[in-house]
């Protein structure tokens, strides 16, 4: 088994060096990218959509992310694009609430947004990971400006209400002393000749010195008080200049400590693929991005349109809809092909002439259940009081996280948390609540962290994913069985229709998901028009 | 409104939640990094505490129902509701982008599920039949509702 492990990478190295020989560095890259060693965006640039035919035309329902990606390029290409969107604004779940704004969801709850001027939740999508290349192509193309997004910070805390007496942690702390915990028992494993069978001597050797350096181990390969530690989980006085300057070593919190508190789940929270440095998000708020689509597409998009019926025929696509505040004054929009964008929760109710097949995957995907809440403080005492600036705070209680503002840093005046983000039973229970009580929750658990809470509070406003009108839910909440049964049939063009969105994608609540979902889309519609030719 | 229970369901408990990265690459990666959070047992609620804790999110207090873009169902006067294998049912395996309540443990933790017992089941179905206008006998019993189907791995009864 071994050996073969071994000649499949010596032939699959011998192969790449032989593609790379014969066939330059460009056949040599797709090789690699096919066989995993170099990973490609899923974005693939620009979609290419030359040869439209003359007349031919789309129906883009949503102005979300997807639609509107789509909506650009089917435009650009020449089809004529005609968008319906429920809201009264573009963007969809790409969104952010500003002092001024108003927010009603189902149930009929109005919250006024009261946050100072440039001051800004984001309810939706919040950051972009940098290998999410189409996000950033359309912030780039839309002139929209982007920042950078802590996802890790290590002054930030990880907290539980049953470790440590309820005291925060900080991250580095944790970090450090699981990491060099860690790595003195494997040091000692090591010595004690334990890893022989799986080690040759001379990468034990090699081993030893790598776990005192990613573990801050002394020379005794022991974590311990002293500068090596401190260096990594800071210190009882910082090193400082001048003849008070001498840096006094922390003492590390034991390893039993460490495993008990549980506050080890939160170490790897800047390590998966969607949330390592670098992250972005664009000046003003997420929806800089939505807003600046809207723009662009103008009089193409129609709000206050709510579909309430889809029906394909031999040669085109009719969707009915109504005006989404009175539900009256029904009309009709009709197009050669149809690039559905509507979240599957609401997808499921709208009467929709497609093969069974689709159907069924359309009414598989149950919605994830989240909250966020956004918190207006009189001072930004979390950089103020505890150099906390931009990131993130891990708790187990049912807040899960508090968001530091990524910008605006030392700005003097308010500032606006993410005062909770919430997933599974108790955003569902959030959900339940009225939204002043969702801020009063989120008030009283986020006290537990920070005392200044109640005591700066300013106002707060709270938004219930499963109660917004537009989505009625978060995201498509796949499983790996669903994903197998139904997928692909979601994602196969149907007659005159194709679906686009997150749900149509591996990247479930990700706005890159809705983008490379929407170009597979449009791509392979494309083609079918192309092979139709000229309008029917 | 009074939610005596609201502590119970809160118990996130983090020493013995496993890890998010269990989640299986089939089902692909999602944008959430709530590391701590693991929430699938809601303890000993009745069924009113469980609609009031997690279905009137949806159907609203009351049993109202909501129309946006789609709509929630109004439970008050519905008259789906004659067949109460159609409402545990529903709990049961979801329908329609609402989730399903009957998850095995594991389908569960994938996809943040929250699991009730047959007896919740039969508890939240009495209630919902029972009030909101609704006259129904409350009669169904948690072995009747173990007889329905149940979801298979993560996907619905077939």
């Amino acid at each position: 088994m071994k050996e073969d492990v071994v000649s499949a990478a010596v032939s699959r190295r011998d192969l790449l060096r032989l593609i790379g020989v014969t066939a330059g560095s460009a056949a040599m890259y797709q090789a690699m990218s096919a066989l995993g060693f170099a990973a490609a965006s899923p974005y693939q640039g620009q979609v290419d959509l030359s040869g439209a035919p003359p007349g031919a035309s789309v129906l883009i329902l949503g102005a979300g992310m997807a639609g509107m990606s789509a909506a650009y390029e089917l435009r650009n290409a020449g089809y004529k694009v005609q968008v319906l969107e429920y809201n009264a604004r573009a963007g969809g779940r790409n969104w952010t609430l500003r002092g001024g704004d108003s927010y009603t969801e189902l149930g009929g709850a109005t919250q006024h947004c009261e946050f100072d001027r440039d001051l800004y939740i984001n309810p939706g999508p919040w950051r972009i990971p940098y290998h999410h290349q189409g996000m950033m192509h359309y912030a780039k193309v839309l002139g929209v400006p982007l920042e950078p997004f802590f996802q890790v910070n290590y002054n930030a805390y990880l907290h539980s209400p049953k470790a440590f007496g309820g005291k925060p942690q900080r991250y580095r702390e944790v970090k450090a002393d699981y990491q060099g915990h860690v790595a003195e028992l494997l040091a000692k494993a090591t010595r004690q000749h334990a890893l022989d069978d799986a080690v040759s001597k001379e990468d034990q050797e090699r081993l030893l010195e790598s776990l005192r350096e990613w573990g801050a181990l002394d020379q005794n390969f022991t974590y311990a008080a002293n500068c090596y530690a401190s260096d990594r989980r800071g210190y009882a006085k910082n090193p400082g200049g001048g003849l008070s300057a001498r840096p006094i070593p922390s003492e590390p919190v034991g390893l039993g400590d460490i495993l008990t508190s549980g506050l080890w789940q939160g170490i790897p929270n800047g390590d998966t693929f969607d949330m390592q440095t670098a992250l972005f998000q664009p000046v003003g708020g997420m929806g800089r991005i939505g807003e600046a689509f809207g723009r662009e597409l103008g009089a193409l998009i129609r709000y206050n349109s709510k579909v309430v019926d889809i029906a394909q025929d031999a040669t085109g696509v009719t969707a009915t809809y109504v005006d989404s505040r009175t539900l009256g004054g029904k009309q009709t929009a009709r197009a050669d092909w149809c690039l559905c964008t509507i979240p599957l929760s609401v997808l499921a109710e709208i009467p929709l002439n497609v093969s069974a097949n689709l159907a069924a995957a359309i009414s598989a995907v149950p919605y994830a259940s989240a909250i966020k809440v956004g918190l207006q403080f009189k001072r930004r005492f979390w950089e103020e009081d505890e150099q906390i600036y931009g990131g993130i705070t891990y708790t187990d209680l049912p807040i899960t996280n508090i968001g530091y503002p990524n910008t605006g840093f030392f700005s003097g005046g308010k500032g606006v948390l993410l005062g909770a983000y919430i997933w599974g039973l108790n955003a569902m229970e959030f959900t339940a609540m009225s939204p002043p009580e969702r801020v009063q929750r989120a008030l009283d658990y986020g006290s537990q962290i920070h005392p200044q809470y109640h005591r700066e509070f300013d106002n707060g406003i709270a938004v219930a994913w499963h109660r917004s009108p537009f989505t009625m839910g978060c995201f498509g909440m796949w499983s790996t069985d669903s994903r197998a049964q139904h997928y692909d049939n979601l994602c196969q063009i149907d007659g005159r229709i194709a679906l686009a969105g997150e749900h149509a994608s591996f990247l479930g609540g990700w706005q890159e998901g809705a983008v490379t979902s929407s170009m597979d889309a449009i791509s392979r519609l494309h083609k079918r028009a192309v092979a139709q030719g000229a309008k029917a | 409104m009074i939610f005596p229970e609201r502590g119970r369901l809160n118990r996130a408990s983090a020493a013995v939640s496993l890890p998010l990265l269990l989640i299986g690459v089939g089902a692909g990666v999602r944008a959430d990094d709530s590391s701590f959070t693991d929430t699938d047992d809601v303890g000993p609620l009745n069924g009113e505490q469980i609609y009031q804790h997690i279905c009137q999110g949806c159907h609203m207090p009351g049993g109202q129902g909501a129309v946006g873009a789609g709509y929630y169902p109004k439970l008050a006067g519905d008259k789906k509701l004659v067949s109460w294998e159609y409402a545990a049912i529903t709990v049961l395996n979801g329908r329609n982008g609402m989730p399903p309540f009957a998850l095995p443990a594991a389908a569960a933790k994938e996809t943040r599920a929250v699991r009730l017992s047959d007896a919740q089941v039969a508890d939240v179905v009495n209630y919902v039949r029972s009030h909101f206008d609704n006259k129904y006998r409350a009669t169904v019993t948690a072995r009747q509702v173990q007889a329905l189907p149940h979801p298979v791995g993560s996907m619905a009864a077939p």
